[in-house]
C-alpha cells in the first residue's frame, strides 16, 4: 500500500491550506504506524503570491527509499485548493489511469468542471470529488483572496510559508473540509484517526459529509452528493500493485 | 585547474540561455506560456455613456468628441448624422439633456456637448459636397405620407431616406421647419441655418415637402391612411386661452401666434410694455423677442415661483440680462381695455396649489388685486392641436394616443409634440428616428420589438485620478445690449475650432474604450496586445495574463471588467500547463532522471580523463597531485 498526495493552490495567500491538508494526512498516516513523509514545495518559489504552488505527502507501510525526491511523480490522491487550477495545469501528471482521487473546491456543477479536463486527463480519474469548502468552513476575514483568512494572520503565516514552525493550528479554515472529504473519497485512512490531526473537527466532518462524487469508473459517470464515507475496508481499485512506488528507478 | 562546470550542458543551452527571447516579444511569450493563472479575466467591454443613453436620437456623443480631439471633423459630422439630420439646428436650440447626464458634472463641470455639435453641424453645412449623400441607398419605391415638416417630421423623414424609402411631407404652414421657424426666435435659430439644414435633406433626393396643406382640411384622414405608411407630426401650434375678462381685446395674442408671425417674416405690432402671462420656454422666448421687436420693456407674469420657472437655466439668465422683468406668483385676473384696446392689465398674488394627485391648479389670494398699465399682452400658457378631423379614439386633449412604440393602428405612427405634448426638439427628433426604424419594420413584416436594454456607465465607475480638472469652455455670447437691438443678432455663439477640440478633449469617455494605451503601459506582464485588436484598440493575451488586473485597476474609462475565469466554459479557450515552473514542455517530471544521466556522464568523462592520459597508452592508476590533468 502507498499513496501520493500532491495539493496543488496558490502561493502565499491559500499555501497554509495547502500545508495543513498534506500535514494533517501525513501526521495521520504516521501515527497509524505508516511510513510517511510530507514534502515543502521546493521548486515553484512558493513565496511568490498567486502563483501556482504544491505540497506533498505520501505515505505507505514500507519505507519510502527515495526520500529526497522533491515531487510525487505518480500522484494518485490531487487536491485543488482552488477551482481554476482546473484550467491552469496537468495536475495529473504521473497519476495511475482510472486511480486518481481528485478533491476541488468549487461551488460549481461537477461536470461543468470535468468538461475543462482533455480526455488524457478524465482517463486518470477514478473518483472527481467537488466540496464546498468556502462554504464548509469557518469564516475568517473577509477577504476573497485569501478565501478565509485575515490579513493579520497571513502575515504571520508567511513565515511558516518560508520553512518556520507553523504559528497557527493546522487543519482550520478550508482545509478541514477537504482534508475531510479527501479522506472520505479515498476510504484508506479512517476518519476519527485524520480527525485527531486537524484542528477543526467539525469543519471536517462537514466536509466528509456535504461533498459531491462523480464515479469517473462507471460508464453513467453519475454522482452521489453528500453520501456518508465508505467502509475504509475495501480500498479503492486504483491498482496498487501495478502503481510503479517512488522509490522504483525511473525509466530513461 | 579544473575546467569542470564551465561548459554549459546541453539542457541549459537555447533556448534557455544567453539569446532566449524575453516575453516581451512574441517568440518570447510562445516560450514561455503561462497558460491560465487567473481568477478573473480582464475583457474589454463597452458600455453605454449617460450622455449617448440620455439624448432621445441616441448620439454617440463620446464618438464624436473623440473624433473631434483628433481634428477629424468629417468623421466627427458622419457620426452625429447616423443619428441627428440636423446638428446645426440642435447645436443650437437643443435643451442639452446630454449635458445634464454628463458624468463630467461629479467631476466638475459638464461638457459643452452643445457646442461641439454646433460645430460640427456648421462644419459639415460648410462642405462643399455633402459626405452622407454618396452614402445612402438608392430608393426602394416606397413613399411614406408624414404629415408636418417640424423636427419630427423632418428626421423620420431623413431615417426613411437612409433606409431607401421616399418620403412627402404636407406642412400646414407657408414654409417648412414646423416650430423650428414658427416657435424658435431667430435669434435662438437663425433662418438661414434652418434653411440650409433644409435644403441639405431636399438634396439627398426622395424627401418631398408640400406647403400649405394642413392635414384635416386639404387632406383627409382616409388620404393620408391610403399611404403605405404614414407618419403623424403636426406638433402643437394652438395655444391654449385663458379664460378671464376682456382676453378678447386688441392687443392680447397668444404667444404662439406671436412667435409663428414673427417667424415667418409677418409685420407684427409689439407695444412697448408687454406681459407675457406664462413661465416656461414660450414665454421667455415671446418675451426676449417682444423686447427686441418693440424696443420696450416685458414682463413675465407666472402662477410659478420664481424657482419653480420652467425656462431652462441658461435662458433664464439671458432673459435677465437682457432686461426681461419678473413678477412671480401672480395671476392674470382681467384685461383692462378702452375701446377694445388693451391699456392695463389686473394682476394679484396667486400661487400653484399641489394636489396629492400631483396636479397642478392655480389658488389667487383675496384682497391683493392691482392694477398695472401694459399695452401688448401675450399668453403662454401651454398648447394643443386641433385633431377634430381623426376619428374620436384616436385623440385625447390635443394629443393623438399611441401604443408603447408611437403606433396609432395599422402603419400609422404618431410622434413630437402632438403625442407627447410640449416638449424638446431633441425628443422630435428621436421620435421621427424610432418612428422611421418601425416604419421600416412594418413594411418588412418585422416584429415591433422593445428598445434593447443598455447598461449606462456611471461616474463611480470611472478612475477619477486619471482626469484632470479642466474648466467648462462656455460659449461666447453676444453682449445684452447689442442682443436687444435686433431679431437677427443671435445670442449664442461659436466655439473656434481651438475651443471645440479643447472641450472634446475633457471627455471622459465613459465606459468607452478610446485607445489611451493605459492598460498596454501598466500590464505587468506585456499581455496586452496592440498588434491584434479585438475592440477595436487591443487583445489581451489570455495564455500570459496573470490576472493581477492592474489593467482594470488603472483603466481610466472602466471599458475593462473583471470576469471569473471559470464563467468563461470554452474548453477550446484553456492554455493548460503540463507542470507548474517548467522551462520547457516535460522538462520537470524528467528532471530527476535526466539530471541524475547528466551527472553520471560528467563524472564518468571526469573520470576518463584522469585514469586515461591521453599519448602514453599506459593506465594509470594513481592520483594525479594537486588535480593537475595530465
Amino acid at each position: 500500500m502507498y499513496h501520493e498526495l500532491t495539493v496543488w493552490s496558490r502561493g502565499i495567500i491559500m499555501d497554509k491550506e495547502a500545508r495543513d491538508v498534506s500535514s494533517c494526512i501525513a501526521a495521520a498516516a504516521r501515527a497509524l504506524g505508516y511510513h510517511a513523509d510530507n514534502v515543502s514545495d521546493y521548486v515553484d518559489d512558493p513565496d511568490r503570491t498567486n502563483c501556482l504552488v504544491r505540497r506533498y505527502a505520501r505515505f505507505g507501510d514500507s519505507p519510502i527509499v527515495d526520500r529526497f525526491v522533491y515531487e510525487n511523480p505518480h500522484p494518485d490522491w490531487v487536491v485543488l485548493v482552488e477551482e481554476t487550477i482546473i484550467k491552469a495545469v496537468n495536475f495529473l501528471r504521473g497519476a495511475p489511469d482510472r486511480g486518481g482521487v481528485v478533491v476541488v473546491n468549487s461551488v460549481r456543477d461537477p461536470h461543468y468542471l470535468l468538461k475543462f479536463l482533455p480526455d488524457s486527463m478524465q482517463a486518470k480519474i477514478g473518483k472527481f470529488v467537488v466540496v464546498d469548502a468556502v462554504g464548509l468552513a469557518e469564516q475568517r476575514g473577509k477577504s476573497p483572496w485569501m478565501f478565509v483568512r485575515n490579513l493579520s494572520e497571513l502575515a504571520l503565516d508567511r513565515m511558516s510559508t518560508e520553512g518556520a514552525e507553523e504559528r497557527l493550528a493546522i487543519g482550520m479554515g478550508i482545509a478541514a473540509p477537504l482534508i475531510g472529504a479527501l479522506t472520505a473519497a479515498t476510504g484508506v485512512l479512517p476518519l476519527e484517526a485524520v480527525a485527531d490531526q486537524v484542528a477543526d473537527r467539525d469543519a471536517m466532518f462537514r466536509g466528509a459529509a456535504q461533498h459531491t462524487v462523480i464515479d469517473m469508473t462507471a460508464e453513467a459517470g453519475a454522482a452521489t452528493t453528500g453520501g456518508a464515507a465508505p467502509a475504509p475496508v475495501p480500498a479503492p481499485a486504483n491498482g496498487n500493485e501495478q502503481m510503479p512506488a517512488a522509490h522504483a528507478a525511473p525509466a530513461g | 585547474m579544473s575546467v569542470r562546470g564551465t561548459r554549459i550542458p546541453p539542457h541549459l543551452q537555447l533556448p534557455i540561455a544567453g539569446v532566449t527571447p524575453p516575453p516581451t516579444e512574441k517568440e518570447g511569450q510562445r516560450l514561455f506560456p503561462t497558460g491560465n493563472f487567473r481568477f478573473y479575466r480582464p475583457v474589454y467591454r463597452d458600455k453605454t455613456p449617460p450622455c449617448n443613453n440620455a439624448c432621445p436620437t441616441g448620439e454617440q456623443i463620446q464618438k464624436y468628441l473623440d473624433y473631434v480631439k483628433h481634428d477629424r471633423y468629417l468623421d466627427g459630422y458622419l457620426t452625429i448624422m447616423q443619428d441627428n439630420p440636423m446638428p446645426s439646428v440642435t447645436g443650437r436650440v437643443c435643451y442639452h439633456p446630454c449635458e445634464t447626464a454628463c458624468n463630467r458634472a461629479e467631476h466638475d463641470e459638464p461638457i459643452g456637448i452643445r457646442s461641439v455639435e454646433r460645430f460640427l453641424g456648421d462644419y459639415g453645412l460648410a462642405l462643399a459636397d455633402d459626405p452622407v449623400k454618396p452614402t445612402l441607398p438608392e430608393l426602394n419605391g416606397t413613399t411614406v405620407a408624414i404629415v408636418g415638416s417640424g423636427p419630427a417630421g423632418l428626421a423620420c423623414a431623413y431615417h426613411l431616406r437612409r433606409r431607401g424609402y421616399g418620403s412627402v411631407i404636407f406642412e400646414a404652414l407657408d414654409k417648412p421647419g414646423g416650430m423650428l421657424r414658427a416657435g424658435i426666435p431667430a435669434w435662438h435659430l437663425p433662418e438661414a441655418v434652418l434653411d440650409a439644414e433644409i435644403a441639405k435633406l431636399l438634396a439627398f433626393g426622395g424627401i418631398e415637402i408640400r406647403c400649405g396643406v394642413r392635414a384635416g382640411s386639404d387632406i383627409s384622414w382616409d388620404e393620408l391612411r391610403a399611404y403605405p405608411a404614414t407618419f403623424l407630426a403636426l406638433g402643437q401650434d394652438v395655444g391654449r386661452r385663458l379664460p378671464v375678462a376682456g382676453i378678447e381685446s386688441r392687443g392680447v395674442t397668444g404667444a404662439l401666434e406671436f412667435l409663428r408671425e414673427v417667424g415667418l417674416g409677418r409685420p407684427v405690432k409689439v407695444g412697448r410694455q408687454v406681459l407675457v402671462i406664462g413661465g416656461g420656454n414660450t414665454a421667455s422666448d415671446a418675451a426676449r423677442s417682444a423686447i427686441r421687436l418693440g424696443r420696450g420693456e416685458a414682463t413675465i407674469v407666472s402662477l410659478e415661483s420664481e424657482d419653480e420657472l420652467l425656462i431652462v437655466a441658461e435662458d433664464l439668465a439671458q432673459a435677465r440680462d437682457e432686461g426681461v422683468a419678473f413678477s412671480p406668483t401672480t395671476s392674470l385676473v382681467r384685461v383692462l381695455a378702452s375701446d377694445g384696446q388693451v391699456t392695463g392689465a389686473v394682476l394679484c398674488d396667486a400661487r400653484l396649489a399641489k394636489a396629492a394627485d400631483g396636479s397642478v391648479r392655480p389658488e389667487l389670494a383675496e384682497g391683493t388685486e392691482r392694477e398695472v398699465a401694459c399695452d401688448t399682452i401675450l399668453i403662454a400658457i401651454g398648447q394643443i392641436q386641433q385633431l377634430e378631423w381623426l376619428p374620436d379614439h384616436l385623440s385625447d386633449r390635443g394629443v393623438i394616443t399611441a401604443d408603447q412604440h408611437g403606433r396609432v393602428e395599422g402603419n400609422v405612427f404618431v410622434g413630437g409634440d402632438v403625442m407627447r405634448g410640449p416638449s424638446m426638439v431633441v425628443d422630435a427628433l428621436g421620435d421621427g428616428k424610432r418612428a422611421a426604424r418601425d416604419i421600416d419594420r412594418v413594411l418588412t413584416a418585422t416584429e415591433l420589438g422593445p428598445e434593447p436594454a443598455v447598461e449606462v456607465m456611471p461616474y463611480a465607475g470611472l478612475n477619477a485620478a486619471y482626469f484632470r480638472h479642466a474648466p467648462r469652455i462656455e460659449a461666447p455670447l453676444t453682449p445684452p445690449a447689442d442682443r436687444r437691438r435686433s431679431q437677427a443678432v443671435e445670442v449664442t455663439l461659436a466655439y473656434s475650432r481651438e475651443e471645440a477640440a479643447a472641450e472634446a478633449d475633457r471627455c471622459m469617455s465613459c465606459g468607452v474604450c478610446n485607445g489611451c494605451d493605459n492598460c498596454y503601459i501598466v500590464c505587468p506582464d506585456v499581455s496586452v496586445m496592440r498588434d491584434t485588436r479585438e475592440n477595436g484598440h487591443y487583445t489581451i493575451r489570455t495564455t500570459y495574463c496573470k490576472g493581477c488586473l492592474v489593467c482594470v485597476q488603472e483603466c481610466p474609462t472602466g471599458c475593462l471588467e473583471k470576469v471569473p475565469e471559470m464563467d468563461f466554459d470554452d474548453p477550446a479557450d484553456v492554455t493548460r500547463m503540463e507542470t507548474a515552473f517548467a522551462p520547457y514542455d516535460g522538462a520537470h517530471a524528467e528532471q530527476s532522471a535526466f539530471t541524475r544521466q547528466l551527472i553520471e556522464e560528467t563524472i564518468a568523462e571526469y573520470d576518463a580523463a584522469r585514469t586515461a592520459p591521453a599519448g602514453n597508452g599506459k593506465t594509470a592508476t594513481t592520483a594525479i597531485p594537486n588535480g593537475t590533468p595530465g
